[in-house]
């Protein structure tokens, strides 16, 4: 006798079983059409690009799941023990239907090897949700939440995969079959069996494994299991679309397809919640839970019965608030097994408050207003920008006839902030000492529009980029190196096109050392560590260039900190919260100054105005005292280059 | 409840929050030089986003007057993005530097033309001069009940009850309308206006009226400039920063060495 499976064996009736197969292929198909109708409304069409690398992207995340392996190892594998688990038993249960109403092929090594690979899957199956359940009951991870669906949908798949297992033992009790060994596990249970009672309870036993494995399907986009399918499509989505130029356009605030993806892909998995600097300073932003708000505002607004999700929550509605704290650090994509820019919607909310005018925090609509009249964000005179400078005898790119090959673009904080014009002033003697011709634009250097974008600003934003854009034209500047990575980031990625090169200091400067123009000579001693500014960094992957230049001086030692390159942490200054007066419990500045000062390192060189500033008021305000030092990279150059001199 | 009509004046003034970099001042010719962007003063902001508010309220009509010798309607046409209804420009060579009873007698003249109202809302304080009196001459003037400082402002059937800060608190006054209130920063700094509003703002066809000093029936001979009996720099405020190192004990007794050599 071949090796084969009776199919529906010992079961009458078997017309309900597929009344009920209807059914919840109908339950999971209106779920489905309900979000395609919310996508619709909510992002106004359904127009998706193709591309070959995001459909390639999402094949491999899906089915190599590395963008759950990323960051934590346990979490990956779990998750790979169930995706594959649940997979094969799907794939498997896919291929004795095609056996039984199309054509017969399970048979023989064929059913063997069938057999085999179902047991596998199952087991794999049973692990991962046992393991996951243990992470998240036992285990408490704690970015984790423990919400209804959060114990109502593993203990269903649980009970699933199960109940399946039991069910073959007990058919493997009563036929006994000679290949039975291959089917393991449900051999093995086959002996806990009596095979009369076996067979009695055998068609019960059947009728409950199968509601519970139609129910499951049914219940896919009622709860956070939508993300089998919402987290494909949010990954291959947010690989295809272009990257948007903010503009002043009338839905510049509105939520496209993308988003309204990734609302609801997000399984609330918490990575985001640990990354954000924000959240871990005790603040009350938190992206996920932003996420969260927003998807279901999503559906509250643009589905007549509300929330799909049956075991949601009212989510918090504080968010009006809480868009403020985020400081478009990036931390957050960096995550994301679905990239999600939780930051970015952050962003076009605060477009939404900004057009609406009464819910902008009271010192960041101030921020806005001197933004506006003196093209600055600290309400500084036009006369003092360019003030850095004096006595150190550079071009002014704005007099007539003056030209050079390169503009150095102080940006506001720098010129304006006493502390922050230490990087000007030594960034351009270190370009003097490398002899390269460069010049400013003194007075009429423009704001670059960073904070007006990141604030949500955008008419204000298109104002300055196009008065920059002008600017940089009719002085025929092509070459530009900035200070901040701020308006490195905005220049380069913000700006739709331009007629000029933009790049950070960092990047001159390594350049300048690849050419041989910057040759340091040993001078101070020091183990130093190194700040990753989030928009160099996270936002820009310059990751290495600062590095190598610290490493290039004699004498310096660089010793990294729990938190670096990618997984950074925020200094607390960007997305516009230099300007506001937010409170946590701790600031994040703080916070990190706490983990530079673990490292034993006597210096904490960064690479950012606002990240200085930061950065050196966190060491005054947690009383770390000398030799312990926070210094711009450009300093630390400087002083290995001045020692040069002397020596000479 | 009818709609309400509100009357808010507005002054035009440099940014009172300039850096003290950008001002100077002329003692010769008894000029403060401001060289910063014009702005409507703070106090009249918050006059008309307390206007704004009662009209989202109840609803009702917000009329914006502004007077100097030449009133920028750039600087002006916010108000008209922030919810008012209307904005008149007082305009006339003989409006220049007033003093607070002539600015409340063209203004006065003005309210007149306008006829009907149910408030008149004035800042406390304009931001320049600080003087404080414009408002309840004006209420005067207009023979209608003043209530200064409001932190609050509510409309009850054909009364105005307005929360009055005081030293200790607040006050509770009620008055019929129509009224006039001068309003407190307390009330809630003006909604901010976006750049893109602005924009739209400024590109849409409206025309301003402007009235002159004969347009509201006021005799130039009536009106009276402010003057300045004198008028000198502030002193040098340079600071000289001295730190002092050492154990806690002798940095006390160096502190101490400071203060008996300041007396």
């Amino acid at each position: 006798m071949t090796p084969h499976r009776v199919m529906f064996w010992q079961i009458e009736n078997v017309w309900i079983f597929y009344v009920l197969a209807g059914l919840a292929t109908g339950l999971f198909l209106a779920g489905v059409v309900a979000y395609v109708t919310v996508w619709k409304k909510s992002s106004g069409s359904l127009e998706i690009p193709f591309s070959k690398e995001a459909l390639k992207r999402m094949t491999l995340d899906v089915f190599l799941g590395r963008r759950v392996l990323q960051g934590d190892i346990a979490a990956g594998l779990m998750h790979l023990l169930i995706f594959w688990g649940f997979l094969s038993l799907f794939i498997g249960t896919s291929l004795l239907a095609i056996h039984h109403y199309i054509f017969t092929f399970l048979e023989g090594t064929a059913h063997l090897i069938f057999s085999f690979g179902l047991e596998v899957g199952g087991l794999m199956l049973l692990i991962g949700i046992i393991w996951a359940l243990i992470r998240r009951y036992l285990q408490r991870v704690p970015r984790l939440e423990r919400r209804l669906e959060d114990a109502v949908v593993p203990l269903w798949l649980l009970l699933a995969a199960f109940s399946g297992f039991i069910l073959e033992g007990l058919r493997l009790t009563v036929e006994q079959p000679p290949w039975g060994v291959w089917s393991f596990v449900g051999w093995r249970l086959s002996g806990l069996f009596s095979p009369a009672g076996a067979e009695c309870l055998y068609p019960y036993l059947w009728w409950g494994h199968t509601v519970l494995c139609l129910g499951f399907i049914a219940v896919i986009p009622y709860t956070k299991l939508f993300h089998i399918m919402g987290a494909p499509a949010g990954i291959y989505l947010q690989g295809a679309s272009k990257p948007t130029v903010p503009a002043m356009e009338e839905d510049a605030g509105e939520f496209d397809l993308g988003d309204a993806i990734f609302f609801d892909g997000c399984m609330r998995c918490g990575r985001c919640v640990e990354a954000c600097p924000s959240t871990g300073a005790g603040e009350p932003f938190a992206p996920r839970d932003f996420v969260q708000a927003m998807r279901q505002a999503l559906w509250q607004e643009h589905f007549p019965l509300g929330d799909i999700r049956f075991m949601g929550r009212k989510e918090e509605n504080k968010m009006d608030e809480n868009l403020w704290y985020c400081t478009t650090c990036r931390a957050c994509l960096e995550v994301c097994p679905v990239y999600g820019a939780a930051f970015e919607v952050v962003s076009k909310k605060r477009v939404l408050a900004v057009e609406e005018g009464t819910q902008i925090p009271k010192l960041m609509n101030q921020t806005l207003e001197k933004l506006f009249k003196y093209n600055n964000p600290w309400e500084s005179s036009k006369r003092k920008r360019g003030a850095w400078a004096d006595g150190l005898e550079l071009i002014d790119l704005t007099k007539r006839g003056a030209e050079a090959d390169l503009c150095y673009f102080a940006g506001c904080t720098t010129s304006f902030d006493d502390s922050a014009q230490v990087i000007a002033r030594s960034f351009s003697k270190v370009l003097q000492i490398a002899g390269v011709n460069f010049g400013i634009l003194g007075k009429k250097e423009p704001c670059c529009g960073d904070i007006a974008r990141r604030v949500g600003e955008l008419g204000l934003f298109e104002e300055q980029r196009e008065g920059s854009e002008e600017l940089f034209d009719k002085y025929g500047i092509t070459e530009v190196a900035t200070s901040s990575p701020h308006c490195f980031h905005t220049f380069k990625n913000e700006y739709p096109e331009t007629s000029f090169r933009a790049r950070h200091y960092t990047q001159i400067l390594r350049a300048l050392m690849a050419d041989g123009k910057l040759r340091f000579k040993k001078g101070m001693e020091a183990t130093v560590t190194y700040h990753d500014p989030c928009y160099l960094g996270r936002h820009n992957r310059i990751f290495d260039e600062p590095r190598e230049i610290i490493r290039a001086i004699p004498g310096i030692s660089l010793t990294e900190m729990n938190h670096y390159r990618a997984d950074s942490l925020c200094c607390g200054g960007g997305g516009g919260r230099m300007w506001q007066d937010l409170q946590g419990e701790v600031k994040m500045s703080e916070v990190r100054i706490r983990e530079a000062e673990a490292t034993g390192a006597e210096i904490l060189i960064t690479a950012c105005p606002l990240c200085l500033i930061m950065l050196e008021d966190a060491r005054k305000a947690v009383g770390l005292k000398e030799p312990f030092r926070v210094m711009d990279l450009n300093e630390l150059v400087l002083q290995a280059l001045i020692k040069l001199k002397i020596e000479y | 409840m009818t709609e309400i009509r509100i009357i808010v004046c507005a002054k035009q003034i440099p940014d009172p929050e300039a850096p003290l970099s950008d001002v100077s001042v002329d003692a010769e010719k008894m000029e403060v030089i401001v060289d910063a962007p014009q702005v409507i003063s703070p106090f009249d902001e918050n006059a008309l986003e307390a206007a704004v508010r009662l009209k989202e309220e109840g609803g009702g009509k917000i009329s914006v007057l502004s007077l100097g010798k030449k009133v920028s309607d750039t600087v002006l046409r916010k108000t008209l993005a922030a919810g008012a209804d209307e904005l008149i420009l007082l305009e006339d060579d003989n409006f220049e530097n007033l003093d607070s009873h002539s600015t409340a007698a063209a203004l006065a003249g003005a309210i007149r033309k306008i006829g009907e109202y149910d408030l008149v809302l004035t800042g406390r304080q304009a931001g320049d001069w600080d003087s404080g009196q414009v408002g309840l001459i004006l209420g005067e003037m207009l023979t209608v009940p003043c209530i200064n400082l409001a932190r609050d402002i509510s409309v009850e059937d054909g009364s105005v009850v307005v929360k009055k800060s005081v030293p200790e608190g607040y006050e509770r006054v009620k008055a019929q309308m129509p009224a006039l209130i001068t309003v407190s920063n307390e009330v809630g700094e003006l909604r901010y206006i976006s750049r893109t509003k602005m924009l739209k703002m400024m590109r849409g066809a409206r025309s301003i009226p402007s009235w002159s000093a004969e347009d509201l029936g006021v005799a130039p001979e009536a009106l009276q400039k402010m003057g300045i009996t004198a008028l000198s720099s502030p002193p040098d405020m340079g600071r000289d920063c001295q730190v002092i190192e050492g154990s806690p004990d002798e940095q006390a007794e160096k502190l101490a060495a400071v203060f008996q050599g300041l007396r």
